[in-house]
């Protein structure tokens, strides 16, 4: 489905990402696991367009999309739910809800249906509804971000840290909604988290960053035993 | 606390009164001073989608409201055709103008549109004062005609006030529309979180070039409308300090809302004459009224009574 060959990203002319080449295939969850500043969100970012990689190339569904505008990509279905619950908090939940399908030109009547179906999976949002996203709690707040990202049918979403700064309770919920959207509406995921444990635990495949560079990649159930993941993100 | 219901109530109350008034006050001077609050609202009501709700600070509109006041002044007194198809001209002017000023300064995030629209206001300033064979330098156009509407001429302060009157509805009324459309939820979203705007498939650029650009278009009609209402421009009106004082009616009335532009366009071209008592003081006691008002109420004067931001004013991302 996506596919990331060799990519090199700079911040000016600190290099943020050595040649790191990834894969997702229909249906499935990978995750991404590493420390702070290994590269998880600039990764995440290369592929948006959000930072034009120098190198190496990015390909969704057999198309380049390595140089495409941020909106360009969102268009041809691939969402991504940001770190840090980027909402729009002077909006209500029901506009930012709109915001997320608003490159789609949806019909009135598939839109309401839309934010319906949202509501369904959320129903802390619908009870929501009129408040302004600023007013919620960081894990409705999260769980708005998701649902603004679902607002456009995507194929492919990409969750940035969504455990970051939640409180655990909810943070085990989030991961619960995230592997509900995979089997249920079979919308393959790519998830990054430090959150390494709950990371495995869910994907299928994973890929551990480390300074910019992939320093290993397989199957979750394989790495979760590796002493060397275990040691460095496991904690022992 | 008003809602939206209660804000319509208001603006049946504002337009009586507006209609109303040349009835109860003879005063011309008040009524021509009113002429002039309702061509400063339309400036405002297109500078509240890119200032006020986009959040990014044009400085520039005195430049745009120059060009729109000039073209038709030069276009109706030179070539003697009508002033409303001179209209057509302005509104393409300000249509070319949000486009070409608009695309290079903001495909940049930050204070880039800041410094060309203050650079481009000069320009057009300078340009005006010196083209003197073109556009008669300091000197400024002369005999600008009125407009003529079934017949009549817009020639005494009464008629104008009406015909004004009648154009700052519509543009109000179309204000209102965009601000409550999903373009206005997108112009608000930018101010409040530009980078989630291009996650969620927006191209913010394009989405600010068009804020721009309506605001471009705005100015430009109404400079048109204020060279014929005026009768006689000259380029020492059209100065930065103009734009500034758009920018305060913008933010201080209110951002975001009609009704906020309505309230400042009102004080800032009423409130010179109610501080006239205080002669040169005038100038420094009315800074200090938008200092106070800027620290005290970010949002503008309006929302401090509306219900939709109860919330307290946002840190400006970007």
């Amino acid at each position: 489905m996506l596919k990331v060959n060799n990519i090199s990203t700079y911040y000016g002319k600190v290099q943020a990402l050595h040649n790191v080449s990834f894969e997702i295939k229909d249906e499935e969850i990978v995750s991404i696991i590493g420390a702070n500043g290994a590269g998880k969100s600039t990764l995440m970012r290369s592929i948006m367009g959000l930072v034009q990689p120098k190198e190496g190339e990015i390909v969704f569904k057999d198309e380049e999309i390595t140089n495409l505008k941020t909106n360009k990509i969102v268009e041809r279905g691939i969402v991504y739910v940001p770190e840090g619950r980027e909402v729009f908090p002077a909006l209500s939940v029901e506009d930012n809800l709109e915001m997320g399908a608003f490159s789609k030109k949806y019909s009135q009547r598939i839109l309401s249906n839309k934010i319906e179906e949202m509501y369904d999976i959320f129903p802390r949002l619908k009870e929501r509804k009129k408040q302004l996203a600023g007013t919620l709690s960081g894990g409705e707040q999260q769980m708005l971000a998701i649902a603004r990202g679902l607002m456009s049918s995507p194929e492919l979403i990409m969750f940035d840290e969504p455990s970051l700064g939640l409180a655990p309770v909810i943070v085990d919920d989030m991961f619960e909604v995230i592997v509900s959207i995979n089997r249920q509406q079979h919308i393959p995921i790519v998830l990054v988290e430090q959150n390494a444990f709950e990371a495995l635990r869910i994907s299928s495949r994973c890929y551990v960053l480390e300074n910019g560079e992939v320093r290993m990649h397989g199957l979750s159930d394989e790495l979760m035993k590796s002493p060397e993941v275990k040691s460095a993100y496991l904690g022992g | 606390m008003f809602s939206r219901k209660h804000t319509r109530k208001i603006y049946a109350v504002l337009i009586i009164a507006a209609l109303a008034f040349p009835l109860i006050s003879n005063n011309t001077y008040y009524i021509t001073m009113l002429c002039l609050a309702f061509i400063y609202m339309i400036v405002a009501f297109g500078l509240n989608f890119i200032t006020g709700m986009t959040g990014q600070v044009n400085l520039g509109t005195a430049g745009i409201f120059c060009i729109g006041a000039y073209t038709s002044a030069l276009l109706t007194t030179k070539t003697f055709i009508s002033p409303w198809l001179a209209l057509l001209v302005v509104i393409l002017f300000g249509f070319v103008i949000g486009i070409a000023l608009g695309y290079p300064s903001l495909r940049l995030k930050g204070v880039y549109l800041s410094l060309t629209t203050i650079a481009f206001g000069e320009i057009v300033r300078q340009l005006v004062n010196n083209m003197t064979d073109f556009t008669g330098g300091a000197h400024g156009v002369r005999a600008i005609p009125p407009y003529c509407l079934f017949g009549f001429e817009l020639n005494t302060k009464l008629r104008l006030y009406y015909f004004l009157l009648a154009v700052t509805i519509m543009f109000g009324l179309i204000a209102y529309r965009i601000i409550y459309s999903k373009w206005g939820r997108v112009f608000t979203a930018i101010r409040d979180n530009i980078d989630a705007v291009d996650t969620c498939g927006i191209s913010s650029s394009k989405v600010k070039i068009i804020a721009f650009t309506l605001a471009a278009v705005f100015a430009a009609i109404a400079g048109g409308l204020y060279a014929h209402y005026s009768g006689y421009i000259n380029p020492s009106t059209f100065t930065l300090n103009l734009s500034v004082s758009f920018v305060v009616m913008v933010m201080v009335g209110g951002s975001g809302t009609v009704l906020g532009s309505v309230l400042g366009a009102v004080l800032v071209s009423i409130l010179p004459e109610m501080l006239r008592f205080l002669g040169n003081y005038y100038q420094i006691v009315f800074y200090i009224l938008v200092f106070i008002c800027t620290i005290l109420i970010p949002n503008g004067i309006v929302n401090v009574f509306l219900e939709r931001q109860k919330t307290k004013a946002l840190p400006e991302k970007n």
